[in-house]
């Protein structure tokens, strides 16, 4: 179905059940909204009609003024929407949690296109192909601007900022072809960095990878690429001649720092030591002779060799070399 | 020699008595005071996040910073706050010329202060410390945030020069007119509410001081 | 000049001012003709009205932008202007509306205007500075003005980083500069309310004697002061960002792009109130007078007015739910903006009680009254929605917070702005306006308002992003329906620029009390003398009191 199909819609058309349970707030929450505006509505018009200057009404015995009528119209409001303030909460901290077995996809904001990366390593560029069924976690990154990500067939977004990972999660259940969005402003042609999620089924989209399968591998496989391309081997290769600590089985492991301290080298280590060697995180017995691939090495291709890193094969493949 | 000229102030056409007066004068300038202190509390909150999120790169940066110079600029803008305190009490005696010389003497370390800041930036600007300028290759390349310290430090002593700059400014305009004779018995209290100023560009000083130059040595 | 050299005896004034409770001066728009005497006038009322020129000027401007890109988005494929174009134009629009507008609407012209009436004094505290703060919020407008006749901004009008400081390739510093001097001027303002209020009250006008209006812009300046500053940094910094790559928001040096939003919300969050309170006071006098009743619950009103400008502090994450905050500190945002709601609706019911039984009369202010009440009432619901986390998480930066936003903004302040304007009228220029005229145009606007913004709640929740130019075809019926509400709402606008200023000239005289109301500023002629009061004010001894109360058994009255 195409999502131009209609020319008037009232409401969105809901793919997981998170979407649909966030409908059912804003209803609950509108007739909330109903009991507690109606009368006020239908008050100051019937007011207004039944105590207009000259109609012979009866103005006597005035309106009762007490504590007790302003503290229950204050409180009483209030603890009614602190309802709807917990339920948000509790489907806000839903999406917060992404279950464990996940698919993982990677998402790049740029000015002004979408670049997703499934776990296959197969891309597309503003389009999305997902499959139902299944839980999805996206994990996106600005390379410019800030960017925000939106689903409103799963009623969910999330900004992407430059430098700083973040996600979201969600569970499609319905087939179908919807749009996504960048709805934070970013500039010239921000309007037009939108595109088409199509859900599918797991067959589907099985079948849809095989034929967009265009690189093979993975994001560890393409990350393999990317090691080559900038000749990360010449220095960090076991026998390389320029003396460089072995990247085989990094990820994970303790690095002792040439001011003594121990760090973890997890993900955001491997990052900031190929976007910055020089940031105080000097290994220890090590000279400072890397260069630094700041504004040099794209997100995506940092993205795809932190994969690689990260993957056992950069052991594997390390110790087969000579 | 003119002790104990009569003391007071005038009254502005649309106040109802003096009180009335130099309470609204007192009040207004502690207002003005209070969003200037919240002002100067939104950078040195973030020089003190930088540091806690930056710790090497922060001490770094602040090694350069000329700590001597520093300490003598507290100790002048000490004295001047002392100074005008002096002027101050003079002018509720009425001793109008005395005053007078406590607020040329005010004026004296103000400047002094700015001229030793001057020529701080001057050694900054030969040790390849004012990141901001693109024609000048930093000295600190290889540690980012502590450039962002030393702009910070840029910005949160420029802007506490320009409010000595315009104190010392006022002080002058200001000795201008009590220089001639009958000043204290109209406008006593423009003394009381300048001094309130004074001291608070003094003490945004010794806040400034230990957060951007001492806590990171 | 220097005859009355005094001590701190009793108090001689200078010869040279008329005292006012001597003298029988002539108006203050009659006191002196000169151009001079406007433009270095230190009397409040003048000052008022310079600033109601100065922001009607910047209204026709953002109205002008609302309305080209309304005509925009008739079509979905963005044909009208370039997307440059169009982001300049919602650009110039927010800008304009917010900082040149909006904030200084109410209390600088109404507020610099009443506020000495109201409590008994001669002027504000601080004439020359009120003069002063002119002065200062015209030289930013000059910057501002500036920017977009150099070729505009395009950063949307809350400048985020990092596409405001490295990204945008239009006149940002000018705009910014612009943006930084007019919040001196805020403060200039707000500092001199706060020194008025306390100190200048007339004999026996105690604290709960004032009028609501009075507190809700005591609440107001102090938002003025502690908020204010807080954005002239942020700006500073992004002005140096921006002018010298300082790093503070980069994070290549180690700066943060979303510590500028939480700057900005810090400030930017309670200059909401700064926009709303005004509003609240006006709408607190009208309705009494209207209904020739006492306002009911006086002191809650009060103590709301204060509590808002309070708990608006502490609520500025809810701008940040989607922006990678932590969770736990949108929790604590989410549920304090619920909180926030609680003032607000203690004055919505207080304002229904007080027409209970009262003595109405619908003339043009009341009817804006009413309208205010409805609009801000579904206005404020709306941004409990927006607070609740889930639903912010879809509708965060749809046109449901555009929506939202403009029924605050415009069925609040302008309303009131508006109301209060027709309200005080008499009061400022001697005349009385076509009250025919008055009610159309308050009618019109109302449904121009419902048709223009009703629909962009229905758009925002169908998922349409808030700035954009080029839109999927589906949302393109409701779109015609906005901008076809926009032009009724034009039509609304135009209207009371013509008859008001037609009045001024050839309106009938108006008496010192055209609405029969209470409060000082109906005890002076229309318009007032130079010196406010001929002789010393009579503080009330109760506050509205007018001849219907709460409790009491009605009295005849006409």
């Amino acid at each position: 179905m195409n999502p131009t199909d209609l020319a008037l819609r009232l409401w969105p058309p809901a793919a997981s059940a998170t979407a649909v349970e966030t409908d059912w707030l804003i209803l609950a929450f509108t007739v909330l909204t109903l009991l507690l505006t109606v009368p006020v509505f239908v008050a100051i018009t019937w007011f207004a009609i039944r105590y207009r200057q000259g109609e012979p009404a009866d103005r006597s015995h005035g309106t009762i003024r007490s504590v007790l009528i302003e503290i229950s119209w204050m409180l009483i409001p209030f603890l009614l929407t602190l309802i709807f303030f917990v339920w948000g909460a509790r489907l806000f901290f839903i999406s917060k949690q992404a279950p464990g077995d996940a698919m993982v996809i990677e998402a790049i904001g740029r000015q002004w296109m979408w670049k997703f990366q499934h776990p296959t390593g197969q891309s597309e560029i503003n389009d999305l192909h997902l499959p139902i069924g299944q839980p999805i976690k996206i994990r996106m990154i600005s390379q410019d601007v800030i960017h925000n990500l939106y689903f409103p067939v799963f009623r969910m977004q999330m900004a992407t900022l430059p430098d700083r990972y973040t996600e979201m999660w969600f569970k499609p259940d319905r087939t179908g072809t919807y749009r996504l969005y960048c709805s934070e402003y970013c500039g010239t042609d921000h309007s037009r960095m939108d595109g088409t999620l199509t859900l599918m089924t797991q067959a589907d989209y099985a079948a849809w990878l095989q034929n967009a399968g265009a690189q093979q591998g993975g994001q560890a496989g393409a990350g393999r690429a990317i090691y080559e391309s900038y000749a990360c081997g010449t220095c960090h290769d076991p026998g390389a001649k320029v003396r460089a600590p072995s990247l085989a089985g990094l990820y994970g492991r303790e690095v002792r720092l040439a001011d003594g301290r121990i760090v973890t080298a997890d993900e955001a280590y491997l990052r900031d030591k190929i976007l910055n060697p020089n940031r105080q995180k000097l290994a220890a017995d090590y000279k400072q002779v890397m260069p630094a691939f700041r504004n040099v090495i794209p997100t995506d291709d940092l993205d795809r060799l932190v994969a690689y890193l990260k993957s056992g094969r950069a052991t594997a493949q390390q110790e087969a070399s000579p | 020699m003119s002790g104990g000229t009569s003391v007071g102030v005038r009254l502005a056409s649309h106040f109802a008595t003096v009180e009335q007066q130099k309470h609204a004068a007192v009040l207004g300038m502690w207002a003005w005071l209070l969003t200037e202190l919240l002002l100067f509390a939104g950078l040195f909150l973030t020089a003190l996040i930088l540091r806690l999120t930056h710790p090497e790169a922060v001490q770094a940066a602040a090694r350069h910073l000329k700590f001597w110079i520093g300490a003598v600029n507290t100790v002048v803008l000490i004295g001047s706050s002392l100074t005008m305190s002096g002027a101050i009490q003079l002018s509720r005696l009425g001793w109008q010329r005395g005053m007078v010389r406590f607020m040329l003497a005010t004026a004296a370390l103000g400047t002094l202060f700015l001229a030793l800041k001057g020529y701080e930036y001057y050694a900054d600007y030969h040790e390849h410390m004012m990141p901001f300028l693109s024609d000048r290759p930093y000295a600190l390349t290889d540690s980012p945030p502590s450039r962002l310290f030393v702009n910070l430090y840029y910005v949160a002593t420029g802007l506490h020069g320009l409010h000595l700059l315009t104190g010392i400014a006022i002080l002058l305009a200001m000795t201008r007119q009590a220089s001639r004779p009958g000043f204290l018995a109209a406008h006593q209290n423009r003394i009381e509410i300048f001094g309130l100023y004074w001291h608070f560009i003094d003490l945004i000083w010794i806040v400034a001081f230990p957060t951007l130059y001492v806590l990171n040595r | 000049m220097t005859s009355g050299t005094i001590t701190d005896g009793p108090a001689l004034r200078d010869p040279h001012t008329p005292d006012s409770r001597i003298g029988h001066g002539p108006d203050y728009l009659h006191a002196e003709h000169t151009l001079r005497s406007w433009f270095f006038t230190t009397d409040h009322k003048r000052i008022a009205l310079l600033y109601l020129a100065s922001i009607t000027a910047f209204f026709v401007i953002g109205a002008v932008t609302a309305g080209l890109v309304r005509l925009a988005l008739v079509v979905p494929d963005g044909q009208v202007f370039t997307n440059d174009t169009y982001n300049k134009l919602f650009t110039i629009h927010g800008v304009v509306m917010v900082w040149f507008f909006l904030i200084p609407s109410i209390p600088a012209t109404f507020g610099n205007f009443l506020i000495p009436l109201m409590i008994g004094a001669r002027d504000l505290a601080f004439p020359k500075l009120n003069l002063a703060s002119w002065y200062v919020f015209m030289t930013g407008a000059f910057f501002t003005l500036v920017s977009v006749v150099l070729g505009g901004v395009d950063t949307g009008w809350t400048f985020y980083t990092p596409l405001s400081t490295a990204f945008s390739n239009t006149w940002v510093v000018p705009a910014l500069i612009g943006v930084t001097i007019v919040g001196f001027s805020s403060i200039l303002t707000g500092l001199n309310f706060v020194v008025t209020i306390h100190t200048m009250r007339a004999p026996g006008m105690t604290w709960f004697r004032l009028p609501i209006f009075v507190w809700t812009h005591y609440a107001t300046s102090l938002i003025f002061l502690l908020a204010t500053p807080v954005i002239t940094v942020a700006l500073v910094l992004l002005i140096a960002e921006r002018a010298f790559h300082i790093g503070v928001f980069d994070p290549a040096y180690g700066g943060d792009p979303v510590l500028f939003q939480h700057l900005f919300w810090f400030y930017s969050h309670p200059a909401v109130y700064i926009m709303v309170l005004p509003g609240m006071g006006v709408i607190s006098e009208i309705v009494p007078a209207f209904a020739q009743k006492k306002l009911f619950g006086y002191r809650f009103v009060a103590y709301a007015a204060i509590g808002l400008a309070s708990v608006t502090f502490f609520v500025w994450g809810h701008h940040m739910f989607v922006n990678g905050q932590s969770d736990l500190a949108s929790v604590a945002f989410s549920v304090l903006s619920f909180a926030v709601a609680v003032p607000s609706a203690v004055k919505v019911y207080n304002w229904t009680a007080t027409i209970h039984k009262g003595s109405l009369k619908l003339d043009t202010p009341m009817l804006y009254a009413m309208g205010y009440i409805g609009l801000f009432v579904l206005g404020g619901l709306t941004g409990l929605y927006l607070a609740t986390l889930a639903i912010n998480q879809h509708v965060h930066a749809t046109y449901f917070v555009v929506a939202h936003f403009h029924y605050i903004m415009v069925g609040g302040t302008v309303l009131a702005f508006l109301g209060g304007l027709h309200f005080w009228w008499p009061k400022f220029t001697g005349r009385m306006y076509i009250e025919a005229w008055g009610r159309i145009s308050a009618v019109l606007i109302f449904i121009g308002f419902n048709v223009t913004f009703f629909p962009q709640f229905i758009l925002g929740y169908l998922g349409m992003p808030r700035r954009y130019h080029v839109y999927p075809a589906e949302f393109q019926f409701l779109n015609i329906l906005s901008s076809a509400g926009s032009t009724i709402l034009a039509v609304g606008y135009i209207f009371p620029m013509i008859y008001l200023v037609y009045a001024i000239w050839f309106g009938k005289r108006a008496p010192a009390n055209p609405w029969d109301a209470r409060g000082l500023e109906w005890t002076v002629a229309s318009p007032p003398p130079a010196h406010n009061f001929l002789t010393e004010p009579q503080a009330p001894k109760v506050p509205y009191d007018y001849p219907i109360q709460a409790r009491e058994t009605g009295r005849q009255h006409s």
